[in-house]
């Protein structure tokens, strides 16, 4: 099969800080090919073109998640993202909303990595104490199925760059950060879910969401952040009253 | 310049670069951990890692099996007492990963599953779905945020390393985001840095994993160890590189060539039936697989592709239940990336280049020849692959060898002075000086061109199977390369802020010198081992004259020395490697 | 570590950038159209317990063309109100094992036969 090759235009969003004072536009033309994706695109565009434009890529394979950028106005990864969908349109790329941009379609990444993530303590708290030699704790597949999916998550950043509470309220804990506490909060080997709770319970934390529902659709992992958050309303809700009937509150 | 104080850096964030900082802590609390990476943890190559890691869990299985398994997988080029400890320490390491919350796929009774793998006898293969490197990354990234003494520097890229008075002082590193220098002094360095496959043309491998510790390493005299033996993973899709894990061939998967035959058994690997059968056919070594394809290629019995010839990997008969449980990732980058959907038709694949086996050289200890430098995972070479690895090997590498590099940094840094000084201060400025003059050149030639040629060089001269002339006309290309990258490299970017140009300007050094180490100890190497077949005179293995370790030595004008040490022989005998054979049908778990 | 001078986009209009968002504010948007209803059954609520003048009174105001509009614009979105309701309905559940489209047309299917009770009620009672 012989690939024809045609020409496509690529708008970037350009934005140096040392330079500019807001962000601009620049249109590169591309030849491409039916299975070029999009950072294919901004590839050949760094590499043949203008090697200033910057942006984020590693794995090519939708598993590290370093490539997220808004595609069209939509929350993508331009590593499994083809410019053949686009064609002959234009493909506007630009930084991942609801972040600030660090340099053209490279976001700061701080408050996810930095902030949001460590807060919701995504790590195993367990339940027994067990050595090495004991070997591992039991987990059926039927109990691991109640977390698996919760556990997918490449921390792309789509999620939060479609939630528009975390672009109005940057204090929310965001969808990632929430699917994951729920991913150990339903661990059976996990014992940790009142220390969780006490983000989770609160504004920033499954009080935040107003189920806009936006995070589920552009998660490229099916991990469902927004089913994770908001099941959690109902158990919130439950310790909350709890609190005042017993003296530790619910567990 | 800013200074960073700390006790151990480590180099590199993903298994084996994590599993160290966490090792670093528990075995001594009040040491100060800098984590320097070049992304932030969880962007490390790890994550794309897929099969799964090996362990010796079944009754009807032993460390003996494992060890041997690897030895004769290594083409007898292993040092034994490194794999002795590897196969004892894989368990507890895994076990531990598993109880920091790693989700292993779990059999009905909820204990570990395993499952079969290439070049293994019994399954020992620990998987979690085919995700297993993306799920070991994220459990030890995740559980290190529970240690506060491990300070990370997320986006830090690490150029040079400080060495005064013989032993390891600090590194020095451009902050990405702002393009600032930063001096990181220490009393123990570990690289963690990952391998080389970006040095060739098709491979599985991530943008980042540019051989950057070994290019350091390297450059200060640390020789890089059986370089020349480089693995290309037989399933990759064309185009891409796209690695389809060796799991799926585990899982029962099949190889036909064209004409829907499976061609394995024309290469000392079948009979074909009963399949599955252990260490046969499909569940072959990895060398092993990718020859034939080669073979196949020059006979014609290959498919054609929009992007070169392939051959298929027929996971039909497995079922859509299996095939969406056990290798769902791979059932997804097929669909996306070559639009077949393995459940119905087969998936086109051909060799990339995935895994280095070589690297910087250590003891079973991870310790260099360089006081107080340490390296762990696919950037060292602790002698446990030897001439080609088997497969999840590697992930257990990761977390077996990141933590004995812990411990043993942890410990040499207890016995040397920490300190600052004015030649540590004034190498830093020189290395400083150097990597901000690849800004504002002003002239020579693009990173991409440069880099490409490299690409090409490689693929061409030192690829599955090897000619003197193909190997020499690419040392003599790299020799070219190496000349017009020093004559200067042309940025689009003169800025400082998140200028990945520079970075790849950086990068491309690195890998140019790792590739020169590639290519000049193949060449040298005057026989066929493992993952290194010749198709000139020495297309056979000596054991003779060549039963050793290639050492290559960085020299600062011409083409790496090339040395040889002794391979460590304890139990296994060197013998023929045997696959194929008659042998009982394997039960799948 | 050093600072950049990064850029923060502005939020303003952010609902009118993209189909998914407009079609989320338009169910947000249906909130103070039920309180106004509210009010109004609250009002005959106040009135019934006036009297039958009060009322009445009452009832003739809600017969007022504008007060039929102002019905006929909260039914419409009621009904899109409950369709999005069921929609995200699968959202808030725990993890069953459920398919979310066939609890979906479970919760419609239930709206549709309470609606359905409830004018086979309102006819009888009235007839």
């Amino acid at each position: 099969m012989t690939e024809s090759v045609r020409t496509i235009a690529i708008e970037c969003l350009r934005y140096n800080p040392e330079t500019d004072e807001a962000p601009h536009y620049q249109t590169y033309d591309v030849p491409f090919t039916d299975d070029m994706s999009v950072l294919e695109g901004l590839q050949y565009i760094k590499d043949e073109l203008d090697g200033s434009l910057t942006f984020r890529w590693s794995c090519r394979m939708a598993i590290c998640g370093s490539c997220g950028s808004m595609v069209n106005g939509v929350p993508q990864l331009s590593c499994h993202t083809f410019l053949r969908n686009y064609y002959p349109g234009k493909v506007r790329i630009e930084p991942l909303n609801h972040f600030p941009i660090l340099r053209d379609l490279a976001i700061d990444q701080t408050d996810f990595v930095r902030n949001k993530l460590p807060a919701i303590k995504p790590y195993l708290i367990a339940k027994e104490d067990k050595t090495l030699a004991q070997g591992e704790f039991l987990q059926t597949p039927g109990e691991m199925h109640k977390y698996y999916h919760y556990s997918e998550c490449i921390n792309c950043l789509l999620c939060y760059a479609a939630c528009p509470q975390y672009g109005l309220n940057p204090e929310f804990a965001g969808p990632a950060a929430i699917a994951l506490m729920h991913r150990y909060n339903a661990d059976s080997r996990d014992a940790g879910r009142a220390e969780r709770m006490q983000l989770g319970n609160s504004d920033e934390g499954v009080w935040g969401c107003t189920l806009v529902g936006y995070c589920s659709e552009v998660c490229p992992k099916g991990v469902d952040p927004a089913h994770a958050i908001n099941q959690n309303k109902v158990a919130s809700t439950v310790d909350y009253f709890l609190r005042f009937l017993t003296p530790h509150g619910g567990k | 310049m800013q200074v960073v104080k700390t006790d151990i850096v480590v180099v590199g964030g993903g298994g084996a670069g994590l599993r160290a900082a966490i090792a670093v802590n528990e075995s001594d609390p009040q040491l100060r951990v800098a984590l320097i990476s070049k992304v932030v943890p969880m962007r490390s190559h790890t994550v794309a890692a897929e099969g799964g890691s090996a362990g010796v869990v079944r009754t009807d299985d032993s460390l003996d099996y494992h060890f041997n398994d690897t030895v004769s997988g290594g083409d007898w080029l292993c040092d034994q007492e490194s794999v002795e400890y590897f196969v004892t320490h894989c368990v507890e390491e895994m076990v531990q990963l598993e109880h920091w919350g790693c989700p292993w796929s779990r059999q009905a009774d909820g204990h570990v599953n395993v499952r079969f793998f290439g070049g293994m006898r019994v399954q020992r293969t620990w998987f979690a779905a085919d995700k297993s490197g993306f799920h070991i990354l994220h459990t030890l990234f995740q559980t290190s945020l529970k240690y506060p003494r491990i300070e990370r520097f997320d986006e830090f890229f690490c150029v040079d390393l400080i060495v005064e008075d013989g032993r390891v002082r600090g590194v020095v590193a451009i902050e990405i985001a702002t393009g600032e220098l930063f001096l990181f002094e220490c009393r123990a360095v570990i690289f963690a840095t990952g391998g080389a496959g970006r040095v060739f043309r098709q491979n599985t491998n991530a943008g980042i994993v540019t051989g950057d510790g070994m290019g350091i390493a390297f450059r200060h005299g640390v020789p890089l160890r059986d370089m020349e033996f480089m693995q290309w993973h037989p399933t990759a899709l064309p185009g891409t590189g796209i690695l389809i894990t060796e799991a799926c061939r585990g899982e029962g998967g099949i190889l036909t060539n064209k004409d829907g035959y499976r061609y394995l058994q024309d290469y000392g690997l079948g009979p074909p039936e009963p399949f599955p059968r252990v260490k046969a056919m499909e569940l072959g070594p990895r060398d092993r697989l990718s020859q034939a394809f080669w073979h196949e290629e020059q006979k014609g019995r290959t498919l054609q592709t929009a992007h070169g010839s392939a051959v298929n990997l027929d996971l039909r008969h497995l079922g859509a239940k299996k095939i969406h449980e056990r290798l769902p990732m791979i059932t997804e980058a097929s669909k996306t990336f070559v639009g077949v959907d393995p459940v119905t038709a087969p998936i086109p694949v051909r060799p990339a280049m995935h895994y280095t086996m070589g690297g910087i050289l250590c003891n079973k200890e991870t310790e260099t020849p360089l006081p107080g430098l340490f390296a762990a995972g696919e950037c060292s070479s602790v002698g446990i692959h030897g001439a080609n690895r088997l497969g999840s090997n590697s992930l257990a590498e990761l977390l077996v060898f990141g933590k004995v590099a812990g411990e043993g940094a942890a410990r040499y840094a207890r016995t040397v002075p920490a300190g600052s000084s004015e030649p540590i201060r004034k190498q830093a400025e020189s290395i400083s000086d150097r990597v901000l003059g690849y800004l504002n050149l002003g002239k020579g030639e693009r990173v991409a061109k440069i880099r490409r040629e490299m690409t090409e060089t490689m693929e061409t001269g030192v690829g599955i199977y090897r000619k003197s002339a193909t190997m020499q006309s690419a040392c003599d290309r790299l020799a070219e390369l190496r000349a017009r990258y020093r004559q200067g490299v042309k940025l689009d970017d003169s800025n400082r802020v998140f200028n990945t140009e520079w970075m790849s300007a950086i990068e491309l050094g690195f890998t140019l010198d790792v590739a020169q180490a590639i290519a000049h100890s193949a060449l040298e190497r005057r026989e066929s081992r493992g993952a290194h077949q010749r198709l000139d005179e020495y297309h056979e293995r000596d054991d003779e004259n060549y039963l050793v370790h290639s050492l290559a030595y960085f020299t600062a004008d011409g083409a790496p020395s090339i040395r040889y040490m002794p391979v460590v022989i304890t139990k296994s005998r060197p013998a023929k490697r045997i696959y194929g054979g008659e042998g009982k049908q394997a039960v799948l778990t | 570590m050093s600072q950049v001078r990064t850029y923060t986009r502005p939020m303003a209009g952010w609902w009118r950038k993209n189909p998914y968002f407009v079609k989320y504010m338009i169910r947000e948007a249906s909130a103070p159209l039920f309180y106004a209803y509210a009010l109004w059954l609250l009002a005959g609520l106040v009135a019934l317990a006036r009297g039958e003048a009060a009322y009445n009174t009452w009832r003739s105001a809600s017969s007022h063309p504008l007060s039929i509009l102002l019905h006929a614009v909260v039914v419409v979105f009621a009904i899109y109100h409950t369709w999005t309701w069921f929609r995200v309905l699968p959202k808030t559940t725990p993890d069953i094992d459920v398919q979310p489209r066939v609890l979906v047309a479970a919760g419609v299917a239930v709206a549709v036969v309470c609606c359905a009770a409830l004018f086979a009620f309102a006819w009888w009672a009235t007839r």
